[in-house]
């Protein structure tokens, strides 16, 4: 007789081959989730959680706030916003050591908070800085290095792809998870802004000064990104204060960017076609892996095997502090071959439970898993942002962008760390505002 | 799949129309919503709209994404070998999502059938859910077939 624990750790497995072959995540968690409650339970109860769940799933009031978001992104995209950030903050610190690499950084937090994502972060910021700083005779390592880290701002900083699913797989607000992520996001750009000024300390020709840009011409640049700060600012800033719920607060924000573009001349029918085109496709590969994820949660739930770990911590005398490291040491190892949305939905159902047994909040679980989850980004094998980087340059050797990150993983993981030993850096926000 | 037969294009097409309908009738109902509320004309029933529209757009988008093969996976073995196993292998995922879909569309269709005659209704606007519930049949049978036809096609 093979106890449920077992059963449960069978299923993580076969997902873990089933992913390896290439099955789609979503139908990976979803097959795993429907044999194992089908084994557990019976076939008749697999087959009609499968048709409650994926209902419940596409009906969900709280989710629609995904596809504004990214309708939002894409149409501030075709308005031509993506340049706009690096541009400003290249004209204003850029002739510094280093600064076109920490305009990059400025870029890609600026972006992010359009975007909601690593890869359409650090694509499209790299696109305009990787080329500036190359002709600025910026060290290879430097320049994408800056980037591949940067873009990972965009996968924390609100609004936040990765937290809006968190949120509906955890059942979290999803305005207390975006507000949470704004100071360690921010810090999260502070310690890369800093990383880069140390390595130009030490290495001052990785990131040569240039000639400062007068002050006519860095004013019209800063006028070009008030209309998008403005938009950004209005929605973050009255999802935190409660004027809007998310999906609010995300309707708000693909009118105002709709007027944004209109205003900016570029509202076509083959421009809002291609947003809403490109909406759908996001979209629907979120839901599949959503309904997927809730169906291999359930699977877990019944296993018992949640209760089975935290248990063992318990035993052990085990400080929440060490649990904490071990989940990190998991999530990263993990990190090293599942892409950062898969690695969310696989182990939330698993770890979540642990962490608030634990003492630990899931909102801050939330930020934690995210930022973890964005380490795969950079570092190797899979590392997404590297291939991204030399996608946008064929004469970067993958070796030569992975080196370039060091610097950053290193002050990646001293911000983890002080996330881990000050979760106020998380909480702090949200009960300040009282965000619901 | 570019060499869609003319069918399946138009099915595509009306599924991203439809889909699109949905998100901006979304926007369209949660602004009315927001307005409403901040200035003393509260438009009742605004969330009812959003969630018939977030159906919608679901459904469709899961479709869209199977028909254009843009589902997320991993690629770290599938990218070293040969163009011949990582067809097969595709091809092996493919079925296996087909089947999962399947079970998906089934369980769907049962607890709508369960539902049918209960007439689930929306609170405020009376949407009535059961051809929310059909729509969502119907595109959940879409997308198993859209898999199912992906693993018998080789990759051109």
């Amino acid at each position: 007789m093979i106890s449920p624990e077992m059963i449960g750790l069978i299923g993580m497995a076969l997902l873990l081959v089933l992913l390896t072959i290439g099955v789609p995540i979503g139908m990976g968690l979803a097959l795993v989730g429907l044999g194992g409650i089908a084994w557990m339970i019976s076939p008749e109860a697999a087959v009609i959680k499968a048709g409650v769940t994926s209902f419940e799933i596409i009906s969900k009031y709280e989710l629609g706030v995904l596809p504004l978001f990214l309708l939002m992104a894409h149409l501030c995209f075709a308005a031509g916003a993506s340049r706009d950030f690096f541009d400003v903050a290249a004209k204003f610190i850029g002739h510094r050591r280093g600064g076109l690499a920490l305009a990059s950084i400025m870029g890609c937090a600026g972006f992010g908070a359009i975007s909601g994502s690593s890869l359409a972060t650090v694509a499209t910021i790299g696109s305009v800085a990787l080329p500036e700083m190359k002709k600025a005779g910026y060290d290879d390592r430097l320049a994408s290095g800056a980037l591949a880290a940067g873009g990972t701002l965009g996968a924390l900083i609100p609004p936040s792809g990765a937290l809006i699913v968190y949120g509906i797989i955890a059942e979290q607000s999803i305005g207390k998870l975006f507000t949470a992520a704004v100071i360690p996001g921010l810090s999260q750009a502070l310690f890369y802004l800093i990383t880069i000024l140390v390595v130009c300390a030490f290495r001052p020709g990785w990131g040569p000064a240039t000639s400062r840009v007068a002050w006519r011409e860095r004013m019209p640049a800063l006028r070009k990104i008030i209309d998008i700060a403005a938009l950004i600012v209005f929605v973050i800033g009255g999802l935190m204060v409660g004027w809007f719920t998310p999906t609010e607060a995300a309707s708000v924000g693909v009118i105002g960017a709709m007027l944004l573009l209109a205003i900016r001349g570029g509202f076509t029918r083959v421009a809002l076609s291609d947003a809403l085109k490109e909406t759908l496709r996001t979209t629907g590969m979120i839901y599949v892996v959503i309904i997927g994820a809730m169906l291999f949660a359930t699977f877990i739930s019944v296993t018992g095997i949640t209760d089975a770990l935290s248990g063992a911590v318990t035993q052990y005398n085990a400080s929440p502090v060490v649990a904490i490291i071990v989940m990190t040491l998991v999530l990263l190892l993990l990190g090293s071959f599942l892409d950062g949305v898969a690695l969310m939905l696989l182990t939330t159902p698993i770890f979540l439970p642990i962490a608030t047994d634990l003492g630990y909040s899931a909102i801050w679980f939330g930020i934690f898993l995210v930022r973890t989850m964005e380490l795969g980004f950079v570092h190797p094998p899979l590392g997404m942002n590297i291939y991204v980087v030399q996608g946008i340059d064929k004469s970067l050797s993958v070796g030569t962008i992975f080196r370039g990150v060091i610097p950053f993983l290193v002050s990646d993981f001293l911000h983890l760390a002080l996330l881990i030993a000050f979760p106020a850096m998380a909480l702090w926000l949200p009960a300040a505002l009282g965000a619901s | 799949m570019s060499d869609m037969p003319k069918r399946e294009s138009t099915l595509v097409r009306f599924a991203t129309l439809l889909g699109s309908f949905g998100i901006l009738a979304a926007t369209l109902a949660d602004g009315l919503g927001v307005a409403g509320r901040h200035t003393g004309i509260p438009f009742l029933g605004s969330i009812e709209l959003v969630q018939a529209a977030v159906v919608l757009l679901a459904a469709t988008s899961m479709f869209v994404v199977t028909v254009k093969g843009g589902h997320a996976t991993v690629h770290m073995l599938t990218a070293r070998l040969s163009a011949q196993r990582a067809d097969l292998l595709r091809r092996l995922g493919a079925l296996l999502s087909g089947l999962a879909f399947l079970l998906i569309a089934a369980g769907s269709a049962w607890v709508a059938a369960e539902l049918w005659s209960g007439f689930e209704q929306t609170e405020l606007l009376h949407i009535p859910l059961r051809w929310l519930r059909l729509v969502w049949v119907v595109f959940a049978l879409l997308v198993a077939g859209a898999f199912l036809r992906a693993a018998l096609r080789p990759q051109a």
